[in-house]
Order: C-alpha cells, then structure tokens, then sequence
C-alpha cells in the first residue's frame, strides 16, 4: 500500500509561525507524525499554512503534480485538530486528490473550517481540538487509510468514526425496495414508524407584508433558467448545482434576441418568444417609473429549479439572500416555472 | 385467478425457424427482423442476441419487455397496446423466463414537443460495474435495433416501435403454447382475513407526451383520474411503457410484467396482509391544481376500497416526485397510512411533514466506476461522448437501477 502523507511546516519539522509562509516542498519518506502511522509512507509533501492560504490555486497545482507522479493508493492529510489554516489545507488537498481519484483520509476536530472546505470528498477522522489527541488519531486514521487504499468497503460514519459526509453512497441491500416498503409499511400500522431517507424540512413561513413598496428596492429572482442569449456561462438546464447574477442596469425589458431559458423542465418556446414573462422586467421597470417601487436593484438572479434538491435549493437562498441584504434589498419578487 | 407459466430459458440459437425445445429458443433471426420491421416509418431492424458476461453495452434502450403470451386467446396479449381488447389478469400466461426483448433506437434524432432532453441516455451493461445496476444483465437478451425514417414524426415512430416490440415479445413466447411450463405461479383471491391490514398500492405511472408516456390498456394515461385494477392485470401487460427519460427512474414494461411490489402483496396475501387493490395515477400534471386533485382523488380511492396503508410507488423525478408526496399527503390525512418508494437525485426535491416513512431505492448522482466494453449496440453515441469511452457514467443512465416501484436491491444509505 503506497501512501503519500500531508503535513504543515509545525509537524513537517520546518518551523513554527515564522515559517508558516513557506512554499510546498516535497521530501521523501515519512516525517513526524507521519512515522507514528505505521504505515508505508513514500513521500511527504509539506507546505506552509499562511502560504497554502495565500496561494492556494498554485499550491494545489503543485501538490497535486507530484501525486500524479507517485499515484499512492491512499492520501492521508494531518491530523490537524483544531487548527484552522492547515485543516483547511489538508480539507482542500483532501477534496482535489478524491476528485482525481485518489482516496484520502483527514484528521481533525469537527469545528474544524477544513471540514466545510473538504466538501464530503475526503473522509475526516473525529480528532481531540488539541494535539493532545495524536495518539488517538493517528491509528483510526491509519486504519481507515489501509482500507480505504485497498479498496474496501467503508461503513457509516457511526460504525467508522469519521464525520458525516453529507453523502448519500449506493450499496445493495439485502431485499429490494419493494420488499422494505410492504415491511415499512405493515410496522408503521402496528406503530412502529421507520424510514431510510431522513426529513429533510424546509418548510418557509410567509414573511410579513412589505410596509411601503414605494420606498423599497426591489430584486428580481428567478428559477426560470433565464440567461444572456448563447448562455455564456453554461447553466445546466436540470440539476444545477449554482446560481447566476446578471445586470439590469440600463435595460427597459428583456428581449428575445438577448435572452432565453435554458430550462429543461417545460417548453420554453412561448418563454423564449418573450423573456420578461420569465424575469418581468418590463412591468416592474414602469412600475418603478410610476413610483410604486422604491427601486429596482441592478441585477437579477437565476438558477435552473428542476432537478434541484430542497437541500441545494434551501443553499441557493441563503446565499442569493445574503447579497440582496448586503445590497439594501426590501423585496423579492420570484418568478417560478 | 391468474396462472403464470414459467418456462426456464437455457440458451438462445440461431436457426431455420422460431421454436422451443426443452429450454432452448431456436430463432430465425432474419424472420424475427422481419417480423419487427414491419410497422410503419421502421427502415430497418437487427436482432442480436446478448448474453450475461459478454463485454456488451446496449445504449439508446427504449422498452424492455419480457416474452409473454396468452394461453387460449393469443390475440389479446398486451390488450390494447398491441391485441386486442379483454380484461387482462385471468387464465394463462406462458413467459420465457430469464429472457427479456430489448428495443434500442436513437430517438433524439427526431424534433420532440418534450425539448431536447425528453429523451435520455439510456444504459445496460451486460459486464463490468455498471452490470450490478442492471436488471438486464442477468438475462439473456434479443435486441431489437431500430433504424427509423427520419421524416416521420417521433410520436409514429415511437407507436411502431412500442408495437413491434411487443409482437416480437408475444412470439417468442408463442413458441411455448402446446408444451408443459416448468413452473407455475398461481395468484389466486385469497379468503378475505379482515384482521389483516388492508394494504394497497398506489402505483405512479408517467405521462407528459410522446416519448414520456405510459399506456394502460394501450391508451395513454394523459388526464387519467386515479383508476383502480387488480394487482393481476398489471403483471398480466394492462400497463406497458413508453416512457424514455431519466433512464433509472423509469419503470420498462418489463418491471410492469414482472412487478416485485405486486407479486410480493400477493404472496403475502391473506396471511400477513390483505391486498386490496392498485390504483394508478398520473403523475407529471402540470399544475399544482391538477397535482393536488390528483392525489385527493387517490387517497379517496384508497379510502374507498378500505385500505389501511397504502404503498406508493413513483415515476422518473422532480416534477412527479412532488405528485407524491402531494398523494402522500392526501392519504395521510384521510386516514391511510403511507410508505413512500424514491430514489434520491443528490436528495430529495420535494418532501412533506407526513413522509415519515420512505424507502430510499439510491442515489441516482452516484458515479459508476469506468469500463470499456468490445460491443456497443443501439448506437454509438452517448450524448456528450462515445459509448466506448471508458470514463465513469452516473447511475441514473443505467435502465431501472434505481426503480421506484422497488423492483431492484440499491439503497442509498449516510457515509
């Protein structure tokens, strides 16, 4: 099993904070704690936290070519506990090493923002906030490492030890779907409720009343999959994963030669003969003109709706929200398909 | 009383004529071909035959369907959709077991009112990873390939392919007609026990235009109210499909034949449960109007014909998946407890306080692991690449792999 080991310049040996903006390097064998793991370490690619932080689309490029040079069967990043700057490093390696194909195991405490930054590619052993838990760490992640790169079958977070991933992974059940419903269903009647699919609520309560339109800024969002003709900027017409922002500044209504609905969820062809009736900006520009609105806020916001789970779609608007609260926004209005 | 007669397929060869011999389909490939093209707007078919393991990959997969006959009255198998009119669900049905008649064509050449997505990749991997995701794998297939005029419409195109299909299905079984089954299965009423609980299905089928389209009794179920069969006449070809998007969370008129949820309720009818019935909905109304009179018209039927619990099953995704848990709802509410089948497309796009119980059937974003097949019939194209292209291909491409009537074992679970 060849394993190729992450660590920052504290563990690596290079120095402490005043070494901290070091660039990558690569050093053969294992270092530190990357000998406390028992297992076959070839290389042991190091890299300052502040310089990881700074450069980090460089760093990864160079991270990543020296991977592609080993091809290990297994990354292991850290531990690095409670430390932010190198869990967002070893979380991010971690994240582009899976997405080439590469395993990759991550150690570190749950708070950790290298755990958002992982995006539930890499699996993240729970570690102690302190390097206090080294001891701990370092065979859980060996463990998980050794059968990650051998190929085996990994169990739930809660058999393993490692945090949620936020995924949903495929594996055969012993019964078809078929037999688990009339099972599900003939235990529910005698009072017994379970279910494979946790809740996922998202449940939105109407907000009060606008007081006074006439003094607000206004925002137009929509899920139409409403884009500048050509769509430059590739929006999927089902199962986006993103949101678009585009200016309105200066435009009196959205012509057909402009713009178009890439959705793939109905027929776009009357939407398309007239894109206001997809983003209305042509009524809402009068409106604005008449003084019934404050103002119209100078770009409207687009994804495509279908396909998209509640999770994602619940993303899209605390994000998009963000920004219009940012921009001094008192109303939305959402046009949907 | 329904008697499904059950012959066990050996192996397949090619011959001077169409026949059965102890387990063995002797098949004039030429004629079979033949047979097939003879709907209107077909330029050309070919038939293969594929076995399991063979580096094989069908794509373009439209309908599967499994070879089936009437005993008695040939000429009313798959009542409406290719014979004629009778009340499907009572007498003898021949199948050929283990085999299945795969129809494959490239509909996406043709303009479609559905958009251009109407029509999906459509995957079955008869080795490597991807064959764990697919029914068909494991059975031995006569592939129908379709080459059609171009200059005719996709809603002609699909009839006649819909029509040759299943004839070739009916003939192949037709084979059998004289000789004695290996096994029968009889699904018989079963004394009624009204200490069971009274369960039902709420079986979801498609219908939003040609090429997303399911038949009952050969009609389209466009409009259809919620409509309610004996779980018989499902397995006995009343519903077949001609529906062609999100390929793994369709239902062929193969799962229709061979339903697992039915013939399951009906085993266990009369002793751990009493199986009152299906009732069919259309899913994929346009308007939250349309879905919400749909599902209170389902769960007042369910309530009518006294069921306890009702089993809901569901039809591709997105859009339908909002029909059921509007349907969910509904039953909730007047009584009837729910377990709803879904796949998961990276989770759930819709979801309701009263889905407390849901049978997850996989995550339909999963990556399957790369393989290069030898042989790629149907075409030669996916949409964005080649089909020998070994690269990774999601498992909502793979025919019936993530099956919302439960007919296959995935399962999306935490990790």
């Amino acid at each position: 099993l060849k394993v190729v080991h992450y660590l920052n310049q504290f563990f690596a040996g290079v120095g402490g904070e005043e070494a901290a903006d070091s660039s990558p390097s690569r050093l053969e064998g294992p270092v530190g704690p990357g000998r406390g793991l028992g297992l076959d370490v070839a290389v042991t690619l190091v890299c300052g936290d502040n310089f990881f932080g700074k450069h980090e689309d460089e760093t990864l490029i160079q991270l990543l070519s020296w991977l592609d040079q080993e091809r290990p069967d297994v990354l292991v990043c850290g531990p690095s506990f409670g430390s932010g700057r190198y869990g967002y490093a070893c979380g991010t390696f971690g994240r582009e090493a899976v997405r080439r194909g590469i395993p990759a195991v991550c150690g570190m405490d749950p708070e950790n923002p290298g755990v958002l930054a992982s995006e539930g590619a890499p699996y993240i052993v729970r570690t102690e906030v302190t390097v206090a838990g080294m001891r701990d760490a370092l065979p859980k992640m060996a463990g998980l490492a050794r059968r990650l790169g051998a190929g085996e079958r990994i169990g739930s977070p809660e058999e393993e030890g490692y945090l949620p991933r936020n995924l949903r992974r495929n594996e055969i059940a012993s019964e078809p779907g078929a037999v688990r419903a009339i099972e599900m269903i003939l235990a529910k009647l005698a009072g017994r409720v379970t279910t494979e699919i946790e809740s996922q609520p998202d449940r939105v309560s109407p907000p009060p009343p606008v007081p006074d339109l006439a003094r607000v800024k206004l925002a137009l969002v929509t899920e139409a999959g409403c884009v500048p003709h050509g769509n430059p900027d590739r929006l999927p017409s089902t199962r986006a994963r993103a949101w678009l922002r585009y200016p309105l500044a200066g435009l009196s209504g959205l012509s057909a030669e402009s713009f178009e609905s890439v959705h793939g969820g109905f027929d776009v062809t009357a939407a398309n003969a007239d894109p206001n009736r997809l983003v209305p900006l042509d009524v809402v520009r009068q409106f604005e003109e008449e003084g019934r609105i404050g103002a119209l806020h100078d770009f409207f916001y687009t994804t495509t709706g279908n396909g998209t789970p509640v999770a994602t779609a619940a993303k899209f608007g605390r994000e998009i929200g963000e920004e219009l609260i940012a921009a001094e926004v008192g109303a939305v209005l959402i046009s949907g398909t | 009383m329904l008697e499904c007669a059950a012959f066990a397929f050996r192996d397949v060869v090619a011959g001077r004529t169409t026949s059965w011999t102890r387990g063995v389909l002797e098949l004039n490939l030429a004629t079979l071909a033949e047979t097939a093209g003879r709907e209107p707007g077909l330029i050309e078919v070919r038939a293969h035959v594929v076995r399991p393991g063979e580096p094989v990959r069908l794509i373009n997969v439209l309908d599967v369907v499994e070879p089936a006959v009437k005993i008695g009255s040939p000429g009313t198998t798959f009542p409406g959709a290719l014979g004629s009119l009778t009340v499907a669900g009572t007498g003898v049905t021949h199948r050929l077991d283990e085999a299945a008649v795969i129809a494959t064509a490239n509909l996406r050449q043709f303009p479609n009112p559905g958009g251009p997505d109407a029509v999906q990749d459509s995957v079955v991997d008869m080795a490597g990873p991807g064959a764990n995701y697919c029914r068909w794998s494991s059975t031995t297939n006569i592939v129908l390939d379709f080459d059609c005029d171009p200059t005719v419409s996709v809603a002609d195109i699909d009839r006649s392919i819909r029509r040759a299909t299943l004839r070739v299905a009916r003939d192949l079984a037709a084979t059998t007609v004289d000789i004695a089954p290996d096994l029968v299965d009889s699904f018989a009423p079963a004394a009624v026990d009204h200490n069971l609980p009274a369960i039902c299905v709420i079986l979801q089928l498609e219908s939003q235009g040609t090429t997303s389209d399911t038949f009952l009794y050969g009609a389209s179920v466009d409009g259809m109210l919620p409509t309610f069969l004996d779980g018989r006449e499902v397995l006995d070809g009343a519903v077949t499909s001609g529906a062609y998007h999100w390929a793994s969370m369709r239902n062929p008129t193969y799962f229709y034949q061979r339903n697992r949820l039915i013939r399951s309720l009906l085993d266990a009818d009369g002793s751990r449960l009493r199986f009152v019935g299906v009732i069919v909905t259309r899913a994929y109304f346009m308007s939250a109007f349309e879905k919400s009179r749909s599902a209170f018209l389902a769960a007042k039927l369910a309530r009518q014909i006294g069921a306890d619990g009702a089993i809901l099953t569901t039809i591709a995704g997105g859009n339908s998946h909002t029909d059921t848990m509007l349907t969910c709802r509904a039953c909730e509410k007047v009584g009837v407890r729910t377990t709803s089948i879904l796949a998961e497309m990276g989770g759930l796009t819709d979801w309701v306080a009263e889905a407390d119980a849901l049978v997850s059937v996989g995550n339909t974003e999963e990556l399957v692991a790369e393989w290069r097949p030898e042989i790629v019939l149907g075409g030669e194209a996916l949409r964005n690449r080649s089909a020998f292209d070994a690269g990774p291909i999601p498992v909502r491409n793979y025919l019936g792999a993530t099956s919302q009537m439960g007919d296959m074992r995935l399962k999306a679970v935490e990790g």
